[in-house]
């Protein structure tokens, strides 16, 4: 246990210094004992960027990443497949696909989009795919051609997406194409104030199911027979990651392998999978997964900016691939 | 009243009932045991107490309250399970699997008290696992994980247990092992235990009462093991046979110390790892399927599990496991030998021919459609996948698997993909035995010839040649012995006798067809063009006064005592066959005569008054039948496949001494016949019964001839007649002994990397 909690305070430690450095670092630097300073001034315009612009987004990308892996977390638990992850199982690219409809209506009826409302359709879209992975599921046992499922409904959506976005008028394009290929650039503090409850809210309810998480680990019926309501568990479980990752996609648009290598590589760390332990532990994670591929999405190119996702995927595919291949000599 | 109890339990999956009508008492500390073939619903019953499926009607008292009412989490505290389930806990060290039990009063996230820990390290303590308590759950053994999941359901403190075939994964010493654990946990915690389990030695062993839940899923009797676990009702129960199990052989558990639970020895998978032999022909009729029967006995005899394993069989009749699945005859004779029950992996697939091109094609048990020959060799290799599962599931329960091939390994134009010769011998890295046949002549160029067609990777396979059929003096053959030796390079393991053995082997059919013996009694099975299923008739070939011919022409239906009309793959087909053939006219005539005539299945079908095929299932129409008996029958889709047995109703007729005999055989058949559903429909001399092996039952088969030796009024002498069961066990045995004589067994069991 004291070893356990050793490392909590490590990756604590280190989601702070990455919070530092996104805000220190980036197309102008400032040098960290300058940052209180200037906050305290709050008109200078190294302030307005802080405080406008990097503060808000690197608190984005903890809260985005956090509830993103804890999402994968519960789907890999629901699903009792390790692979499982918001974007695999295409549930990321139906949210994107409903918020792009929704945008490019918007648009062309001149309506502006509340965040409340860009959540609501993101929801939409992941409860859609997510009920067409379920009776995927219901029907076929096997690991795989679910994730070949989700994978396939995920370019589905992304088609779709393309499809709309090259018929929606040129204003939209910039705007709706960098959110398609995920980002947290562009947060504002309004953005905020919705994730961070939403989030927070989520990463409790998680909490409170981490006893019936761990008896669901050993098999539904295994539960049954501990005095769980295992529908009632079930429903709880993927309403909850579904509305996870809808929030998610809703302001950052899918972000992949943040769901699945996180809460894995979480797994070795820790050497346990007790959700009590890798429910917050993949929260940490993933904030940290997050705060630095953003910040390598901003810096490697810079003036330019990678997509969110060009950068997860470097480091969590091959993360994937060696968690396969562990699998596989077992 | 019983920590359980259940009411009028009516159990099922989907609303459709398996079990009807279940009333059970279980006591504090008191160890029942549910026994029953496969597929009877002991799992559904344990799974439905557990609240894990809905009951369909009556009640369950758990500790004297409704468990309806019940909150569930009240239950979780009075009753735990454990369930067959291979999954893979990552992560979770044994102490974490035992302690996720604890799960009805631990806190929050699961967290648990002082006593809660304390209770957890007890109970690893009793169940012999404290060692264990850091090692990761998935790189234990087998039989550690299971005491690893009884600690965790024992940690729920229940006052009741239950446990669904908690000893499958096991070999005999952690069998025993556990049961130990279990039977001495159910004593000192006074903790009721209802199981349900496959060992019936360990049931009679452990049991304090014994709940048999027969095939036609009804709870059949409850008592004392010794009371219930009797050869005879066993032998009804699981449609085995006497000579297959003895309870006196099973082991007893007073042998093994009850007080201190032995920990764990760590025998590898390795060393544990399933065996392999094969044996393949230089061509068909070489005996393979013999020698492989009389392998599986010899190792049987041995103390070894083995089943018998052919990948692909091409044969006109089939065998219907207890699950309702087609597989091969042989294969089912082998594991006859064997002692095992038949079982579709042993023969994963089956191929019945249906003309000259074409086969059905019959995949772990299911039609899965027809096809011609040239499509079924493109079509094959996408069956490697289901070869290799079948093997795994039988490498997982035997010692030793013998693999037969079929035909001649050096079909060099079949030779690509092969999935039944060298196949499976690289697949599984089998030592072959290659049989050749001195009968039929040219041995050593079968034998050599044979090799010298194989690649060099196959040659290499080959560890021993076995010359077979062998009449005469050894000596004379000793010297070619030593030349094919010397030019093959390959050792002869074995020259085995001509063997006089009577078992149902696929190639000797050819020769009993064509037997034209007169007997003192003479049987006469028509040899329809489709004729299926003819081991039917086997029984009476125990009998060297009694000659069972199988007739082509009308004509020679003069001489019988009785008629048979066989099974049939193509009921409308063959019944016009018949007519054509003038059969119908002398059947006719016969009757009149009062010569009893006997129609089995498709036969049955055929002396009633009309066969319909509205649906097309054997090329549409209607044909008008023999009109012998007053049925009439309608062919429908649905194929219906089902073991049977009971005691037969008062008949009439010459037969009518058969009333309230015993019989037991199989249905499968295609259609129905509005003839109540009686197991035998009669009238004057005209018997018929959809249940094939019908005359395999002692009794029946005695009955028969003594009537027919009675009216003929000669002597048979009817007191050596056995159970047709009972006589092929003799055989088995009389097989072994004669291939020990002759086979070199050591050279054998090296090849299979056995040390003894």
């Amino acid at each position: 246990m004291k070893k356990k909690a050793g490392i909590f305070f490590l990756l604590t430690i280190l989601l702070l210094l990455l919070v530092l450095a996104n805000i220190c670092i980036g197309s102008i630097k400032i040098p960290l004992q300058d940052v209180f300073h200037i906050l305290s001034v709050k008109e200078s315009d190294a302030g307005k960027i802080i405080l406008q612009i990097r503060l808000p987004r690197t608190i984005a990308a903890l809260f985005l990443g956090g509830g993103l892996a804890l999402s994968g977390y519960l789907l890999q638990t629901f699903f009792h497949n390790p692979i499982a992850g918001p974007f695999v199982l295409g549930i990321s690219s139906g949210a994107k696909l409903v918020v792009a409809l929704l945008m490019v209506y918007a648009a062309q009826a001149g309506i502006y989009l509340g965040s409340g409302m860009m959540i609501f359709a993101a929801l939409v879209g992941a409860l859609l795919v997510t009920v067409f992975v379920l009776l995927v599921s219901s029907k076929i046992r096997n690991m795989s051609i679910l994730i070949v499922c989700g994978v396939m409904v995920g370019y589905i959506c992304s088609a779709i997406t393309e499809f709309v976005i090259s018929k929606a008028d040129d204003a939209n394009i910039v705007n709706l194409h960098s959110w398609s290929m995920g980002s947290f650039s562009g947060t504002d503090w309004q953005d905020i104030y919705v994730i961070v409850p939403a989030v927070l809210i989520g990463l409790v309810v998680a909490f409170v199911l981490s006893k019936r998480m761990e008896a669901y680990l050993f098999g539904e019926e295994y539960a049954v027979s501990l005095g769980i309501h295992v529908k009632a568990f079930r429903v709880v479980l993927i309403l909850l990651s579904s509305i996870l990752s809808a929030v998610v996609t809703a302001f950052a648009g899918p972000v992949s392998f943040v769901g699945i290598a996180v809460p894995h590589i979480m797994r070795e760390v820790f050497q346990s999978d007790r959700p009590l332990i890798i429910i917050p532990a993949s929260f940490l994670g993933g904030g940290i997964f997050c705060l630095l591929s953003d910040l390598l999405a901003r810096t490697l190119v810079a003036p330019a900016e990678l997509s969110i996702s060009t950068v997860t995927a470097v480091f969590g595919a091959p993360v994937v691939i060696v968690m396969l291949f562990k699998r596989k000599q077992r | 009243m019983g920590i359980i109890e259940t009411e009028k339990l009516n159990i099922g999956y989907n609303k459709i009932p398996v079990l009807k009508d279940v009333d059970l008492h279980v006591s504090q500390g008191e160890l029942i045991t549910l026994v029953g073939p496969n597929g009877s619903g002991k799992t559904t019953l344990l799974k439905t107490i557990a609240s894990m499926l809905a009951k369909l009607g009556g009640t369950v008292y758990v500790a004297g309250k409704d468990l309806t009412t019940l909150p569930d989490k009240d239950r979780a505290k009075l009753m735990s399970v454990m369930l067959t389930e291979k999954r893979e806990y990552d992560y979770y060290t044994c102490e974490d699997v035992v302690r996720v039990g604890r799960y009805p009063y631990s806190g929050f996230g699961g967290r648990l008290s002082q006593n809660d820990i304390r209770i957890v390290q007890e109970v690893m303590e009793l169940t012999g696992i404290s060692q264990l308590r850091d090692r990761a759950f998935d790189k234990i053994s087998d039989g550690q994980r299971q005491r690893v999941l009884l600690a965790r359901a024992l940690v729920q403190e229940p006052e009741i247990m239950l446990l669904d075939e908690p000893t499958s994964f096991l070999d005999v010493g952690y069998k025993l092992e556990f049961m130990n654990v279990l039977k001495k946990l159910c004593r000192e915690k006074k903790i009721g235990v209802l199981m349900s389990l496959h060992e019936l030695d360990l049931a009679a062993a452990v049991s304090d009462r014994v709940v048999t839940i027969s095939e036609d899923n009804r709870v059949d009797r409850i008592g004392s093991p010794k009371e219930i676990l009797t050869k005879e009702y066993i032998g009804k129960l699981f449609h085995i046979h006497q000579g297959s199990y003895s309870l006196e052989e099973g082991f007893s558990l007073a042998a093994v110390n009850t007080e201190k639970m032995p920990q764990d020895n760590g025998v590898s998978r390795e060393e544990r790892k399933t065996k392999y032999i094969m044996v393949q022909g230089t061509m068909s009729g070489a005996g393979k399927s013999l020698l492989v029967a009389g392998l599986c006995r010899i190792f049987k005899q041995d103390g070894y599990r083995v089943a018998p394993f052919k990948s692909q069989n091409m044969a006109l009749n089939s065998f219907v496991t207890e699950d309702g699945l087609e597989m091969g005859r042989a294969q089912v004779m082998q594991a006859e030998a064997a002692g095992v029950r038949p079982d579709v992996h042993m023969n994963p697939i089956l191929l019945k021919p249906t003309d000259d091109k074409g086969s059905q094609v019959i995949i772990n048990g299911k039609v899965h459609g027809n096809m011609r020959a040239k499509e079924y060799f493109a079509y094959k290799t996408s069956l490697i996948p289901t070869i290799r599962e079948a093997l795994d599931y039988l490498e997982e329960r035997y010692d030793i698997i013998v693999v037969e091939g079929a035909g001649s390994p050096a079909e060099i134009n079949l030779k690509q993909n092969d999935i039944v010769n060298m196949g499976i011998a690289k697949m599984t890295n089998a030592p072959v035995l290659l049989v050749g046949d001195i009968d039929r002549g040219g041995v050593f160029a079968q034998l050599l010839g044979t090799i010298m067609l194989l690649e060099e990777d196959e040659k290499r396979l080959v560890k021993g040649l076995v010359v077979n059929k062998f009449r005469g003096d050894k000596t004379i053959l000793d010297p070619g012995i030593a030349m094919l030796e010397e030019q093959g390079n390959i050792p002869v393991v074995g020259l085995l006798p001509y063997m006089d053995v009577q078992l149902e082997d696929e190639d000797s059919l050819s020769e009993r067809f064509e037997s034209r013996k007169q007997g003192l009694i003479n049987i006469a099975v028509i040899k329809l063009p489709h004729i299926s299923n003819f081991t039917d008739y086997d029984v009476f070939e125990q009998l060297p006064e009694v000659a069972v011919c199988y007739v082509k022409k009308s004509r020679d239906l003069e001489n019988a005592d009785l008629v048979i009309i066989p099974g049939s793959k193509n009921t409308i087909a063959d019944m016009k066959w018949l007519r054509e053939n003038g059969f119908a006219a002398v059947l006719q005539k016969l009757e009149q005569d009062g010569k009893p005539i006997f129609g089995i299945c498709g036969g049955y079908q055929m002396l009633g008054v009309t066969i319909e095929d509205p649906d097309g299932v054997e090329g549409g129409g209607c044909v008008e039948g023999l009109g012998l008996l007053e049925h009439t029958t309608i062919l429908q889709g649905e194929k219906c496949r089902r073991q049977v047995e009971g005691k037969l109703p008062v008949i009439g007729g010459c037969f009518g001494g058969l009333s309230g005999q015993n019989y037991y055989g199989y249905e499968i058949h295609m259609g129905k016949s509005n003839d109540q559903g009686k197991v035998i429909n009669q009238k004057n001399n005209v018997y018929g019964t959809y249940v094939h092996g019908f005359f395999d039952s002692e009794e029946i088969a005695r009955g028969i001839v003594d009537t027919l030796a009675k009216e003929k009024k000669v002597t048979i002498h009817t007191e050596d007649l056995m159970d047709y069961q009972t006589f092929k066990q003799q055989e088995y045995e009389k097989l072994a002994s004669l291939m020990r004589e002759s086979l070199d067994m050591n050279q054998i069991y090296e090849m299979m990397g056995i040390r003894r």
